[in-house]
């Protein structure tokens, strides 16, 4: 029950992580002075979000994923394991770095109202929106890869 | 238009994550084609993921403060930072996703 606890709590912080980057996105898209208190606060979460996210992912990885890796590897859908988990594991730091660097691009280049330093945080948001959304359909694939190997397909 | 010059820690923190993303890819080629170093890797902290995140984070911070305190990059507004930004995350990406091709078969 902890292992699942770990799984549930790495997916979860990780989507909660997403969800906050959306509304940090459209909260950045209409900057005023009366929501930069909450755009502040909104990239220091995602920021925090994604550091648990990879906390909790990681240590689940390291030290849970080695069973599972081998049912998926025996079944159909090995490329789940080969591929996804493979691209997911790297493609994660770069949302980490992301997602550490928010925090110090909404509070220290101001004035964010200025296009130039909107857009900064804007591409960077977007970008892991984007990437949370792949590594999300990703996990998705490598669980489904493990009931395939459980079902001997 | 104006150019707005960045604030220190934006710049150095902005070219340290653009240094950091291309040497994500560069670990990950150089330890799955290369044996030592994977092994290497996986002695010194029991997995080569955790020696992988480790360095990748250290870097990110080492340098962003390194970057930070010479101003490198005191000559970048958010505009160019942003391109960088996005072209390092997206040749990084490709790199990773290219790598793992091979391993694609259905």
């Amino acid at each position: 029950m902890l292992i699942q606890g770990q799984m549930m709590l790495h997916v979860g912080f990780g989507v909660l992580g997403i969800l906050l980057a959306v509304a940090l996105f459209v909260d950045v898209l209409n900057v005023s002075e009366k929501n930069v208190a909450r755009i502040r606060k909104l990239s220091l979460a995602v920021a925090m979000l994604i550091v648990l996210s990879y906390l909790f992912g990681g240590y689940w990885y390291v030290v849970h994923y080695g069973p599972d890796r081998e049912i998926i590897k025996a079944g159909q859908w090995a490329w789940a394991h080969n591929y996804f988990m493979e691209v997911k594991e790297h493609v994660f730091f770069l949302m980490l770095m992301l997602g550490m660097y928010l925090p110090i691009a909404v509070h220290r280049n101001v004035p964010l109202a200025e296009e130039k330093n909107r857009n900064l945080v804007l591409g960077i948001t977007a970008l892991i929106i984007l990437i949370g959304l792949f590594m999300e359909g990703a996990g998705g694939i490598i669980g489904k890869g493990v009931t395939m190997g459980l079902m001997g397909r | 238009m104006m150019n707005t010059k960045m604030e220190k820690y934006t710049a150095g923190f902005g070219l340290s994550l653009v240094v950091t993303s291309l040497l994500n890819a560069v670990i990950l080629v150089l330890k799955e084609t290369n044996g030592a170093v994977m092994s290497t890797m996986k002695a010194v902290l029991g997995h080569h993921w955790t020696t992988h995140g480790a360095i990748v984070i250290m870097t990110f911070v080492v340098l962003g403060f390194i970057f930070s305190s010479t101003k490198t990059g005191a000559n970048l507004d958010s505009r160019k930072m942003l391109k960088y930004i996005l072209w390092a995350v997206v040749i990084s990406g490709v790199i990773i996703a290219g790598f793992f091709l091979p391993n694609l078969k259905i």
